[in-house]
């Protein structure tokens, strides 16, 4: 397994996936005394090439470590970032590569990848039940974090009017939190 | 103080229905050799049903407050309750979540309340102290 | 989970980290005689809506003490993390002389939670008076942490870009004695944690996790490192006062010269890296520079350039248990965080829970499951389901204890013959 630089990585993802590659930044930062680099890249994709963009990185590092799905709630759509590490046992040599998708909220669908990283499946309950996003073909559809008698429909992290307002506690002389 | 309706020790049991674990690792450390509660003749017990006081610590979440119902009514009396740490008394940090239902008294009586996040192991200590007199109070006037 | 037929499902509520802790975790094992067959997990006991509490409620700062309390024992790692995430998305810059602190800090808090969970650890071989021996041992650090930062726990050290309290030099003979102290005592520890027959029975092939396996599902911290793999966010990133520190992954055959991936070879890797931290601490002690201890004293100008910023970033730190990891994105001119996402070490290590019990037996469960050092506040909780007996019986965590105990005994009397 060779080691790129992160242009030549982005790169790789455009050739690989041309089209549906939308756009990449990557961030570099100087550390403590020495002056060693921090870097970390961020690709975001179409949801076509998505899967395709998760067997890249697969190629790129042999089980490439998953460090947590992470979802916004934008508005009219839901982002979600993949944040992945590869190079991970070389001294100062990983890399965080933040891998994008924007799927518009009449269409909350996502393949799953378990069946590339197995370890995903607790990302993907918990993203599922979070913030509503359907994950095709999961292995376990159970709810994660919520309790059984939860409402169905209310989900926490959406700031629509899917999110958790009626079930705030809020204490006896207190006003709760204003939502616009 | 005339603690003479206990004879024997006073038999603790904790429940976590939620917290952090830092109230819950200082009340160990309150039974490690240095603070040492057991030369006061406290023990944790593995059952509600041997207790005589209940440690609860944590704000209660929703799956939580079905099982410190059913612990409470399964400790016989005399008994008391001690609230642990802030997020027994009002919910500490996290008053305002969705996942929580009402502080510890909403759901279960407490006697003594413990502030602090997390409270030292002398604190807790005096709360069990506390909590030891108000029983011999109460099994004293149920004798009389 | 499909309960149609009579089984024998063991619920099995086992203490996360706590020898007393109970209900932060069950475990329901599905057995077949004494063999474990079927392991399922299921969480969900401390959900407390942090993260929407963050985006919703809190400003940065404020989220920052939010963070803390996220676990009482990694109450460093979390904040560690979320102030780093939140400079990267910022630009806030960081002096040289907090990183160094934090590192200082960050290290304190391993040992003492490696020494918390070699208390529960021999607790749950049997070994009680080692429990109290270990916590004796840890109070020492827990004074230290007073004696620097004001609390033993939720320390309150960290701000966003910076740290809140110095290290002076008038402290540095006090912290110089205490880390004397740890460097004597590490031969005891070691004798009687890793030179034991007893303790090496109870642990040699058990809870055994493959190398394939740890990297398949992204196990992390010693549970990953034990099985061989070499993953270490301080060895692999460059952040805080590591990147000029050469820190190297601690694998245990550094001291043994193969990798099993049992219990064993994780409480070699922790016992080493309790070591490894009170080196960290000298060379940071020696080579601190001089300067500020924070970019932005002032709160209020702080908030509002939070409040103006917009961007996001990733932060990661080596918590005790594993890589703890923060993201955050930040949307000008709202005052909340725009999206906040936690995930914590034990999140990771508990999806390889089923491969290390499944094949095991049921006295082994509880050394097996605290040797991946769950820490359940950050996660939640376990279950485990039995299919192949038709009989249904519930094993409180206590019994389970016993039996494992009663393993102990067993074994020990054996040598003696």
């Amino acid at each position: 397994m060779k080691i790129l630089s992160p242009e030549k990585i982005v790169e790789s993802f455009k050739i690989c996936l041309g089209s549906d590659f939308i756009d990449s930044s990557i961030y570099q930062r100087e550390v403590a005394v020495k002056k060693n680099l921090f870097t970390s890249i961020w690709i975001r994709v179409k949801r076509e090439a998505f899967k395709k963009s998760v067997e890249h990185i697969c190629k790129l590092q042999e089980y490439p470590h998953l460090s947590v799905i992470s979802s916004s709630d934008l508005g009219d759509s839901v982002a979600l970032i993949y944040h992945f590490t590869i190079y991970y046992g070389h001294h100062l040599k990983a890399l965080s590569v933040g891998l994008g998708v924007t799927l518009p909220k009449n269409d909350l669908k996502i393949p799953t990848i378990t069946d590339l990283i197995p370890g995903a499946i607790f990302t993907e309950r918990e993203t599922q039940e979070m913030i509503g996003v359907e994950i095709v073909d999961i292995p376990d559809n159970r709810r994660l974090f919520l309790p059984e008698d939860f409402p169905e429909g209310v989900y926490p992290w959406r700031k629509d009017e899917k999110g958790p307002h009626g079930m705030l506690r809020v204490l006896p002389g207190r006003e709760g939190i204003k939502n616009e | 103080m005339g603690l003479n309706s206990f004879k024997r020790a006073l038999w603790v049991y904790h429940l976590n229905t939620g917290s952090c674990n830092g109230c819950d690792i200082e009340i160990l450390a309150a039974l490690t050799p240095r603070y040492d509660l057991e030369r006061l003749g406290i023990v944790l017990v593995g059952s509600p049903r041997h207790a005589d006081v209940l440690l609860v610590t944590g704000p209660v979440t929703r799956q939580m407050a079905p099982r410190l119902k059913r612990i409470y009514e399964q400790t016989p009396d005399p008994k008391v309750v001690i609230a642990i740490g802030s997020c027994g008394i009002e919910g500490g940090v996290f008053y305002e979540s969705y996942n929580l239902v009402g502080p510890i008294d909403q759901i279960i009586p407490v006697d003594v309340y413990v502030p602090g996040c997390p409270p030292r192991p002398e604190a807790i200590i005096e709360a069990v102290v506390k909590a030891w007199v108000k029983l011999e109070k109460a099994a004293g006037q149920k004798v009389a | 989970m499909s309960e149609t037929q009579t089984k024998t499902s063991y619920t099995i509520p086992i203490g996360p980290v706590h020898p007393a802790v109970h209900e932060a975790i069950r475990l329901d094992v599905s057995v077949e005689g004494e063999e474990i067959v079927d392991v399922d997990v299921v969480v969900g006991q401390v959900h407390r809506g942090i993260e929407w509490l963050g985006m919703n409620r809190n400003n940065p700062v404020q989220s920052i003490y939010l963070a803390e309390r996220v676990c009482g024992i990694c109450s460093t790692s979390h904040p560690f993390s979320f102030v780093q995430a939140v400079e990267r998305a910022t630009g806030i810059e960081v002096p040289e002389r907090a990183e160094y602190i934090r590192v200082i800090i960050a290290e304190m808090e391993r040992i003492h939670s490696h020494l918390l969970w070699a208390g529960v650890a021999a607790h749950e071989i049997g070994f009680d008076s080692v429990f109290y021996l270990a916590w004796r041992v840890r109070e020492e650090i827990m004074d230290l942490m007073e004696y620097i930062t004001g609390n033993r726990n939720s320390k309150a050290m960290f701000q966003i870009g910076g740290v809140r309290r110095d290290v002076t030099e008038e402290q540095l003979p006090r912290i110089r004695k205490s880390l004397e102290y740890y460097k004597s005592v590490f031969n005891q520890l070691k004798t009687v944690f890793l030179e034991d027959i007893t303790v090496r029975m109870r642990t040699r092939n058990v809870g055994i996790l493959k190398t394939e396996d740890a990297l398949k599902f992204t196990a992390a911290g010693p549970t990953a490192r034990a099985s061989g793999v070499p993953k270490d966010v301080r060895q692999d990133e460059a952040y805080g006062a590591y990147a000029d520190l050469d820190i190297k992954a601690i694998t245990p055959d550094m001291l043994t010269g193969t990798v099993v991936g049992d219990v064993y070879d994780r409480i070699i890797v922790r016992l080493l890296e309790v070591k490894q931290s009170v080196e960290i601490i000298e060379r940071c002690l020696a080579q601190m520079p001089p300067g500020d201890i924070l970019t932005e004293p002032k709160i209020a100008k702080l908030l509002a350039t939070l409040k103006k910023a917009d961007g996001e970033g990733v932060g990661r730190h080596e918590a005790p248990r594993g890589e703890c990891f923060h993201y955050v994105r930040l949307q000008g001119g709202e005052e909340t965080l725009a999206t906040w996402k936690i995930r914590a070490p034990t999140y990771a290590n508990l999806v390889s829970m089923p491969t290390i019990l499944i094949g095991g037996q049921i006295a082994d469960v509880p050394i097996a499951f605290a040797s991946i050092d769950p820490c359940i506040s950050c996660t939640n909780r376990a279950i485990v389901v039995d299919t192949k007996t038709k009989r249904k019986s519930v094993l409180t965590d206590t019994e389970l204890h016993k039996l494992s105990v009663e393993k102990t005994r067993r074994l020990q009397a054996k040598l003696d013959n």
